[in-house]
């Protein structure tokens, strides 16, 4: 900006804001902090966090802003240059394999789990199953926005594949995985969680899951893959410390896999495309799909209604962070049931969802603050909506895509061009052992060509 | 006898590689890949010079507009208001989210203001 400036800083970020400070090249930046939290604060509890002291220096924080803007620089503040940084070594210290584990994790190399400690010889062999040169670029990541971006080749994702123990024809996927960018531990106090669907003849040709249990830790392909997505986001992708690039207040468990899964393309109802053909690949092609959302809902439930209702009754009342999308997991019965409803595609049952799905009425209040001005100046359709209470249903679809844009925190991840009318996504899996679907606030954020990385 | 000498031999060149470099002279210690990328280069910025004194000068309040925030910042607004009535305090709601970046209001800020104070969540 070139003119004096102080950030202020509510006092539970203080080594996130240090270390980005530092990296952003300005170690000295003179921050104020403030009790944390000051959201939905009310005015008196804020004057007195104003009257009072920072937190961290226990110095009067008026005086402190005030100093910050007008006390003069020291000699180092005013020079350029750059600042130091431990530089990378391609090989670690030699040691015996039970302290380099340890080391691993204390490094936070790992995801609290063993791995395969990434000798040359593994490496090696992970990287006979691609034509591309280990010194070839494969992309850079960051734990979100703000952060800086680390750079990685595809020797260094063959390490990260070695260690979360993937065989060697696994490793196209993991490539293409790393070359989109999108890290699997965005930085956010939310938690979010990502999802990555296999599609096409590599789910066959590495021997994925799609049956029973294609969502649990049964197979090898699938748990490795989506494993190693997380090690590549904190190794690779600089993700993953506490406090400075991973803010998730509670954590995700999802984190762990990633909820890594193929698409059962045999278990498709007729003229349900794949998903990799729904965003433009060939059905030879083989695709990995990324999304990003937070939870994941597993619904065992029995009812004499048609069971696309019960979809849609679900949809409508559902409730999240990520309340204006949504992704549907049928298995394969329950993809039949609704195509035998009348549904005799993805699309056009997306679209009956969101047409059809209205929007609890504390849900539509709460994120529509000027309608619920304009209901109490009894300004109709609003004032009537109200009057029928907060729970009523609004009807008003929070699926569509304008009722979904600018809203989406999903937008954390840069979003490929997605032609689809509503934000609710559609996906096959599983083994047809009963009519359960799970559902969740995941919104698609992008493909990748596995072919690509062959 | 000449295929022994050169395994014999081969196997000292071994030893003596191993020696010379340190890492494999004990069979217990096993060399392993850095599984860690690239870090880019660290630029240090300039901080801008401060002046003397902040007397008859104009400080901009930049709100980022984190959700439910806007009591601190008109809290903080009065109270530098009223202990330093010398500097004009101007309190600005950046554009957008509190994510977005604001490119025009900055230019501003650079225009018109001796510094800035800017305010992030949560």
């Amino acid at each position: 900006m070139g003119v004096p400036a102080v950030p202020i800083i509510t006092a539970r970020f203080k080594e996130l804001v240090t270390t980005i400070s530092y990296k952003k090249g300005i170690p000295n930046m003179r921050i104020t902090y403030t009790p944390h939290p000051i959201t939905d604060r009310p005015a008196e509890l804020c004057r007195q966090y104003v009257a009072g002291n920072d937190p961290n220096s226990g110095q009067p924080m008026l005086g402190q802003i005030y100093a910050g803007l007008s006390r003069p620089l020291s000699a180092e503040d005013g020079k350029a240059g750059f600042l130091p940084r431990e530089a990378r070594t391609r090989l670690l210290p030699p040691d015996t394999p039970e302290k380099l584990m340890e080391y691993f994790h204390e490094q936070g190399f790992t995801d609290g789990n063993p791995v395969i400690l990434p000798t040359e010889e593994k490496v090696a062999e992970m990287l006979k199953a691609t034509s591309r040169q280990p010194d070839e670029w494969v992309g850079q990541m960051r734990p979100s926005p703000p952060h800086e971006a680390w750079y990685y080749t595809v020797e260094m994702v063959a390490v990260n594949a070695v260690m979360a123990g993937a065989k060697p024809e696994y490793f196209p996927t993991i490539l293409a995985l790393a070359g989109k960018g999108v890290t699997s531990m965005f930085s956010s106090t939310s938690s979010f969680a990502r999802m990555v669907v296999v599609n096409g003849p590599v789910v066959d040709e590495i021997g994925m899951n799609t049956g029973i249990g294609a969502m649990g830790p049964v197979n090898r392909a699938n748990s490795a893959i989506g494993r190693c997505w997380t090690l590549i986001s904190k190794n690779l992708g600089g993700s993953g410390k506490p406090g400075e690039t991973y803010l998730g207040s509670q954590g995700n468990p999802l984190n762990y896999n990633n909820l890594c899964f193929p698409e059962n393309e045999a278990g498709l109802p007729a003229g349900w495309k794949p998903l990799h053909v729904q965003k433009g690949f060939k059905k030879s092609d083989s695709v990995v799909s990324v999304f990003s959302g937070w939870s994941m809902s597993d619904i065992a439930w029995y009812s004499p209604l048609p069971i696309h209702e019960v979809i849609r009754g679900w949809l409508e009342h559902f409730f999240s962070f990520g309340t204006t999308q949504a992704t549907l997991v049928l298995d394969p019965i329950v993809a039949a049931d609704v195509a035998a409803n009348g549904h005799p595609t993805k699309e056009s049952f997306a679209k009956y969802l969101a047409e059809n799905t209205g929007t609890p009425g504390w849900l539509y209040w709460s994120q529509n603050e000027r309608a619920l001005e304009q209901a109490k100046k009894g300004v109709e359709p609003y004032a009537g909506w109200l009057r029928q209470g907060e729970g009523a249903v609004v009807p008003v679809s929070r699926y569509t895509r304008s009722a979904s844009a600018g809203r989406n925190p999903a937008f954390m991840a840069s979003r490929d061009s997605n032609e689809t009318s509503t934000s609710i996504e559609i996906v096959v899996t599983g083994g047809g052992t009963n009519t359960f679907w799970s559902g969740g606030d995941f919104g698609y954020v992008g493909s990748a060509s596995v072919d690509d990385w062959r | 006898m000449k295929n022994t000498a050169v395994k014999i031999l081969g196997l000292a060149l071994m030893a003596a590689a191993a020696a010379s470099v340190g890492w494999t002279a004990d069979p217990a210690r096993i060399v392993v890949m850095n599984p860690q990328g690239i870090k880019p280069e660290i630029r240090k910025i300039p901080m801008a010079a401060r002046p003397a004194s902040l007397d008859g000068k104009t400080v901009y309040i930049v709100d980022t507009k984190y959700p439910n925030t806007k009591p601190f910042v008109e809290e903080l607004h009065a109270a530098l208001k009223a202990k330093y009535p010398a500097t004009t305090w101007v309190l600005k709601d950046k554009i957008g989210g509190y994510m977005d970046d604001d490119p025009n209001l900055w230019k501003e800020v650079k225009a018109k203001a001796a510094g800035a104070i800017v305010l992030v969540g949560h």
